[in-house]
């Protein structure tokens, strides 16, 4: 045998003898333990210990203020109780209009001085009755031609940017938080903001086009004519009744609501492209009242700092709760060009919502664990709290609470009858469904199992993960008081919350029961054993075919020549 | 992403002093001129005007070289470039160093605008800017001295997505320091898409991939023939 013929057989042989023992065919490995017994013990390969975490502060620190209940021009501010709490100069310009207020109450506000103007009290009861809302279009986590990073930033958990198209109200000055930041102001967020009338008001509301897209206003389930007063059409939907605003254009949508009740509000162009993206708000009718000074809009929904008189007649508290989800293909897509007509595109006729899955699940405009710093309903034993509902996702929503049951007394803005209502734990919500909803904290094992830190959430259980990581989503919880520190952080027994506040666990890079099992949940190290017999075994077939590949060549070249 | 540690230092204690101010006794109700996160504001029916500066000289300017008056006008309607939605008509303004600039913003939109300058002196100009906010259809004058040294500015509107979808563009005093990316009509976008149909998209990079491993392919061959060690 000539030189090359013995290494390639060297070769081979090596290559066979590296070939991981725990691949061969079964019947081979039964046999082999016959021949050679069993190998001595080989650990598996260690832990990984874990990672430090870069959690962000789980409660920021109230820099502002803005907690305590405040009377601000006259309007009393309710306290809100949660870590981070609304603008009250925000909500008292709300509830006076931005025509009513103080210069000082405006400039805090950030309200541009035409966001809400109050007119005439035309009922004479106290209040006034002809309200101009002005919203405008904001793109959050937008696209940019010079950096890469999202433009107006959004996170509606850590680490977690989707692109979002949202209604604003007028806030004047720069999108952004302050001239070194690329995080957008305060104010510019999801949801659109819930808007309070009165019910027989005079509502204008103007849609300014400050977004490059074209879009209208639906007034979804509220009293509104089809035409408005000068003939033009007045229920947002291009195909029936007007064309769509154009970008740099404005328009005036028109009602006088006759009925009270939940309601919704969207964009009706490219419905299902254009909802999604986050254009959608609550849109809430009171009943009149005297005297009933409404806050007009409430930013992010939430609680209600300034509410109604029939709200402070009959609960304690009133929270709006907005439900969102969002499916991650769509959401980038602004992203992927900055040209107009490319996002076009790509939004409208690549994407396709019939194979859409939905990814995230927000609760007035967050997911978990940011909702623990503001979207908490928290009251006290004895309590009485109305919930309005609304579910804007394209998925359905079976909303629980842990330690009550509620009772549902509106479905779409229309009261149940009396006798028809009872306490539930679960109630379905289609898309685009509302429900006003009661909790009584009356500890009585039916309406409450007592005081504690009792979780609400949709059981649809894709709904309480953030693109499959959970807990994320729209988890929330009702607190007690007495289990709410100063801070407004819940006194929470379970674990720790550092990983859910850090971007790399949604980020699917934290094993999720690292903290209180170390060695028993982590990840695994590499197996170098194996991976090393891989490498000779491949490595040393490859020269076994060279050698074998340059013997055949000089044969055939020998052969050529002779 | 976040605001850098000596945020809450800027920002906490004037915030709070003016809110205590706000809550005690309404000083501020009858001020034109409101201190707004320490900015110089000036707030009409029109729109506002952020670090107005009609006479307040930069260092290294001994007088006002020159009073330039501009009329920038702004709109959907000025947008003339392919892909562009919202425009100045001026995206470029050129003035010599130590003049005083007065800007006329005319908003020829149904919706707000604003013409906004960055990088500004900071003991001049709060955050180191200029900023005119025009209403719809409104019309609001501002007035600024830039400062002696020859430098390119960048101007833009700050509502989301403005900038990005056309309302870009430069300050240039003197000389300038150069040109800015992105501006509409007058510099190249830094990132733009490749505007080949799909299937062409999709060929070329299928392409060079195809083209890279027959490369790798040649070149392996190439260097076992090299080193063939039976031949």
């Amino acid at each position: 045998m000539s030189r090359s013929s013995w290494l390639v057989v060297i070769f081979l042989t090596i290559s066979l003898i590296s070939f991981p023992p725990h691949w061969y065919p079964y019947s081979l490995r039964v046999t082999l333990t016959d021949w050679i017994g069993v190998p001595e013990y080989r650990a598996l390969p260690v832990s990984i210990p874990p990672a430090p975490l870069d959690a962000e502060k789980f409660c920021p620190e109230d820099l502002h203020l803005w907690r305590q209940k405040l009377i601000i021009d006259g309007v009393e501010v309710r306290a809100e109780t949660t870590c981070v709490a609304d603008n009250p100069y925000l909500v008292a310009a709300a509830v006076k209009g931005t025509n009513n207020v103080s210069h000082g109450t405006l400039q805090a506000s950030g309200f541009t001085n035409d966001a809400i103007t109050k007119g005439e009290d035309l009922d004479g009861d106290g209040d006034p009755d002809e309200i101009h809302i002005r919203l405008e279009v904001v793109e959050l986590n937008g696209g940019s031609n010079v950096v890469t990073s999202p433009a107006t930033q959004y996170s509606i958990a850590p680490g977690i940017f989707p692109s979002l198209w949202v209604f604003a109200p007028k806030l004047g000055g720069m999108a952004v938080e302050n001239f070194e930041s690329q995080k957008a102001r305060l104010g510019l967020r999801l949801p659109a903001p819930a808007i309070r009338v009165e019910q027989g008001d005079r509502v204008i509301i103007t849609l300014e086009n400050t977004h490059y897209m074209p879009h209208t206003l639906h007034l979804h389930g509220a009293d509104h004519q089809f035409l408005d007063s000068t003939g033009e059409g007045n229920d947002g939907v291009p195909i029936t009744s007007e064309k769509p605003v154009l970008p740099g254009f404005s328009r005036s949508y028109e009602l006088t609501p006759r009925q009270s009740g939940t309601m919704f509000y969207h964009c009706h162009v490219q419905t299902h492209v254009h909802a999604m993206m986050g254009l959608q708000g609550l849109f809430i009718v009171e009943p009149n009242k005297p005297n009933n000074w409404l806050q007009t809009l409430n930013l992010g929904a939430g609680l209600v700092r300034a509410p109604s008189v029939a709200s402070k007649e009959q609960y304690d508290h009133e929270y709006d709760i907005h439900y969102q989800d969002l499916d991650s293909d769509l959401v980038r897509r602004v992203r992927d060009s900055n040209d107009p007509r490319l996002i076009t595109k790509s939004m409208h006729r690549d994407y396709d919502i019939t194979d859409a899955t939905a990814d995230y699940f927000l609760l007035n405009g967050r997911s978990f664990p940011y909702t623990f710093r503001e979207s908490l309903v928290v009251g006290e034993d004895g309590d009485r709290i109305k919930l309005r509902v609304v579910n804007g996702g394209m998925k359905a929503i079976a909303l629980h609470t842990h330690g009550h049951k509620f009772t549902v007394t509106h479905r779409d803005g229309v009261a149940i009858p009396k006798p028809l209502r009872h306490p539930q734990d679960v109630v379905a919500l289609a898309t685009s469904q509302r429900v006003d909803v009661v909790i009584e904290m009356k500890n009585d094992g039916l309406h409450s199992y007592g005081p504690g830190i009792w979780p609400f959430h949709d059981h649809q259980y894709q709904g309480i993960t953030t693109d499959g990581i959970g807990p994320g989503g729209n988890i929330s919880a009702i607190v007690y008081e007495q289990y709410l520190g100063e801070d407004g952080w819940p006194k929470t027994n379970g674990v720790a919350f550092d990983r859910y506040f850090s971007a790399a666990f949604y980020r699917k890079e934290i094993p999720v029961w690292e903290t209180y099992g170390a060695n028993f949940f982590s990840d695994t190290a590499v197996d170098g054993w194996l991976l090393g017999r891989i490498l000779i075994c491949l490595v040393s077939f490859l020269f076994a075919l060279i050698f074998f590949s340059a013997k055949v060549r000089s044969r055939f070249k020998k052969n050529r020549f002779e | 992403m976040y605001s850098p540690w000596y945020a809450s230092v800027f920002f906490k204690l004037p915030v709070q002093i003016f809110i205590g101010l706000l809550v005690c006794g309404n000083v501020f109700a009858q001020v034109q001129h409101m201190n707004h996160q320490g900015m110089n504001m000036k707030v009409t029916a029109s729109g506002f005007v952020m670090n107005n500066n009609v006479d307040n000289l930069p260092a290294g300017c001994s007088e006002i070289s020159e009073d330039v008056e501009l009329r920038v006008r702004a709109g959907h309607k000025f947008a003339v470039e392919p892909g562009q939605v919202f425009a100045m008509d001026k995206p470029v303004v050129r003035v010599p160093g130590c003049s005083r600039l007065t800007v006329v913003f005319e908003n020829t939109d149904g919706i707000r605008h604003q013409w906004m300058v960055h990088g500004l002196p900071k003991y001049l100009y709060q955050g180191g800017m200029f900023h005119i906010e025009s209403n719809a259809n409104r019309t609001v004058r501002g007035t600024f001295i830039v400062p002696p040294e020859d430098k390119s500015y960048l101007v833009h509107c700050d509502m989301t997505q403005h900038m990005e979808k056309g309302m870009r563009g430069m300050l240039v005093v003197g000389d300038g320091s150069g040109r800015i990316w992105s501006i509409p009509g007058e510099t190249d976008y830094f990132y733009r898409a490749s505007y080949l149909p799909k299937h062409i998209d999709l060929g070329l990079g299928l392409g060079l991939v195809v083209l890279c491993l027959l490369g790798a392919v040649y070149f392996v061959l190439k260097l076992f023939r090299w080193k063939n060690p039976i031949t």
